[in-house]
């Protein structure tokens, strides 16, 4: 799974992003709808964020971005990711099916908890979409195996224990950490921190997709043309 | 008064508050709400509190009856509260000390803290290097450069001053980027939140450590037998306010107002009016429900006010659930009155208000005539106006102000005492 921000570096280039993911072996797209305050995001998402909202990407110029996307790949699922506010505002159910529209097929929306997501999950499953929530390995054990419990088809897990963006070791402790999320029979997204092949080579022995996020996003902040750099990069992780 | 309306029933104030949070930073949280509860119950927390808030802090702070103002105002008996009198110049102390024994007592080393204007980096700044901790102030890069005074100040009690150079560079993003840090680090690393909101459980610390404020206002006014009305306080992210507001919030015979950031006029991005007007949605921005400046898709707004405390999208929970319940009444105030009440203090009661707080003397000058001259309105002064002297002074007196920064430069430049600048030999 690989993510983009819809609108960043712009419209255009975004849709062209995309389009070399999927060229470079993405089997999903996490695409990121831009707000103002992603605090559970590192500073390139954050800053890239700030470039597609100064372009006028909020959420239905973002939208139409994603629908673009899915007309051009229509087998290749798109999750969106946002923050709760974005959902909140204009009302859950009615966020959940403006994205249904644009061709989405899952919601991650890590600040609206689980167990209190303003019926994000019950909008989803009207609209035979899913709702896919975000582990921590710094979660206590209880709390992780409720959410493992919940009957959640996929469980997004972040593998380090802070914002995406730095780099993840992957050791015992994070195979212990993925073993739980999976235990309710969720398929398991891990990322957070993914920078190279031999990183994503050693993950996806443990997880149904491998996430890749801001080592995209790196590329087009320093060279805003470089889509043949994303889709070398996309390949280097897929390993095709 | 339902009971989730002063204090929260499992994170929330009626509809408001609750912990809308990424998993990240959902264990420090929950740690921390765990610690809070049994720390504030244990005599020797409490003890060590007190004694540092008596003899660090300079507790308690007086309540002044202002005479002169009482008399030009022409209605009811004007009392302030001289929170600005607490050691560092405003409420913000009570807090900060208060969270920082606290994550001493979790054994944490390190302190991170988010600010605006800096009282709050500077009120955690002190709290630390008097306690013996770490601290790192996260701060946007353009209160960081408006703010230099402040920043100055925090480097020489030691702390690290980050400038935080994503978004908007100002107080949400040093919020954003403290909670990225504590997502990270928390294993060593407490977050001060400096006002009463974000994710639950900091609305309750931080209203528990200010409410302080308002016991006192409440012993002294016995103590005096001073008849209290009214209580007015300023509204930014709510902290002075709830501080002063929580033990009076069950008692219907005082009225508690509070006054929010008028700005330069009453449209969207010219002010800081969350309760006041219909600007604000209902939404859920850096971790709690309340009221924001957010626009249709959620997406938060730029604020404005002379004021950078009260420069903020949001508004505490618990504050928003008695606004809207009609317990709080809010009020909004213009710049410019803002500023008239500096000068009605400072000329008539020797009083210097910082700009938050003569939000609040203006919101009192306005409804002083509304009462009996046996009725006290207590207005909470939450911070002295030092602070504000780059802000006032090329309001009052732009051209004395000009002349003093360029001599100040020229001799920076030249390296030289004051005593041998060209300016002292004119």
């Amino acid at each position: 799974m690989s993510h983009l921000i819809a609108g960043f570096p712009d419209g255009e280039t975004s849709v062209a992003i995309a389009d070399a993911l999927v060229k470079g072996g993405a089997s999903i797209l996490e695409i990121q709808l831009a707000f103002s305050d992603p605090s559970a995001d590192g500073p390139a998402i954050q800053t890239a964020s700030t470039v597609a909202l100064e372009k006028g990407y909020s959420t239905k110029q973002g939208l139409e971005i994603v629908k673009k996307i899915h007309d051009m790949h229509p087998d290749t699922p798109i999750y969106i990711m946002t923050y709760g506010s974005l959902a909140f505002t204009p009302g859950v159910e009615n966020f959940v099916k403006m994205c249904k529209d644009a061709g989405v097929s899952a919601c991650i929306i890590p600040d609206l908890p689980f167990d209190n997501d303003e019926g994000l999950t019950a909008a989803c499953a009207k609209y035979g979409m899913e709702n896919i929530p975000v582990a921590a390995p710094s979660m206590t054990q209880a709390r992780l195996e409720e959410m493992a419990s919940k009957g959640f088809k996929y469980i997004y897990a972040a593998l380090r224990a802070g914002t995406t963006g730095s780099q993840t070791v992957i050791d015992q402790a994070t195979l212990d950490f993925l073993d739980t999320v999976g235990k309710g029979g969720a398929k398991v997204l891990g990322g957070f921190g993914i920078r190279t092949g031999e990183q994503s080579k050693v993950l996806c022995k443990h997880v149904h997709a491998v996430v890749a996020g801001s080592v995209f996003v790196n590329i087009m902040l320093k060279d805003p043309k470089d889509t043949a750099g994303v889709e070398a990069k996309a390949r280097e992780l897929s390993g095709l | 008064m339902a009971k989730s309306l002063v204090e929260s029933d499992n994170g929330f104030f009626d509809k408001f508050g609750g912990k809308y949070v990424a998993e990240i930073i959902r264990r420090p949280l929950d740690d921390l709400e765990e610690a809070f509860n049994k720390f504030i119950k244990d005599p020797e927390f409490l003890e060590e509190l007190h004694v540092i808030q008596r003899d660090y802090i300079g507790r308690e702070t007086p309540l002044y009856y202002a005479p002169t103002a009482t008399e030009l105002l022409g209605g009811a008996q004007i009392y302030i509260k001289l929170e600005g009198l607490a050691n560092t110049g405003a409420h913000k102390i009570n807090n900060a000390i208060g969270q920082c024994l606290l994550a001493k007592k979790m054994g944490k080393t390190r302190i991170i803290a988010e600010t605006g204007a800096g009282q709050h980096g500077l009120a955690t700044a002190a709290a630390c290097a008097k306690l013996g901790l770490e601290c790192i102030v996260y701060m946007g890069e353009v209160d960081v450069r408006r703010q230099q005074p402040n920043v100055a100040t925090m480097e020489l009690y030691g702390a690290k001053v980050v400038p935080v150079t994503s978004g908007s560079r100002t107080l949400k993003d040093a919020v954003n980027e403290a909670m990225r840090d504590w997502a990270t680090n928390f294993a060593t690393t407490h977050y001060v939140l400096g006002s009463a909101l974000g994710p639950a459980p900091f609305p309750d610390i931080v209203r528990t450590f200010q409410s302080i404020i308002g016991e006192e206002v409440k012993r002294q006014a016995a103590e005096r037998n001073i008849d209290i009305a009214a209580i007015v306080a300023c509204v930014g992210g709510g902290s002075n306010s709830i501080g002063v507001f929580t033990p009076f919030i069950e008692n219907p015979n005082v009225r508690l107002i509070g006054a929010e950031a008028g700005g330069v006029g009453p449209k969207l991005g010219e002010n800081a009016a969350r309760m006041v007007g219909n600007a604000a949605k209902v939404g859920i921005v850096q971790g709690y429900k309340s009221k924001f400046l957010v626009d249709d898709d959620g997406q938060s707004q730029p604020t404005r006010s002379i004021s950078a405390g009260l420069d903020y999208m949001g508004i505490g929970p618990q504050l928003a659930a008695l606004g809207e319940c009609g317990r709080v009444e809010f009020t909004s105030i213009l710049d410019k009155e803002a500023l008239e009440a500096v000068n009605f203090f400072a000329k008539n009661e020797g009083i210097l208000f910082a700009l938050e707080s003569s939000h609040a003397g203006a919101a009192a000058m306005k409804i002083a005539k509304e009462f009996p001259k046996d009725k006290a309105i207590i207005i909470n002064m939450s911070g002295r106006g030092d602070k504000d002297i780059f802000i006032t002074s090329p309001v009052f007196r732009p051209e004395k102000w000009k002349e003093f920064l360029a001599a100040e430069l020229k001799r920076l430049e030249n390296n030289e005492d004051i005593h041998d600048a060209e300016i002292m030999n004119k």
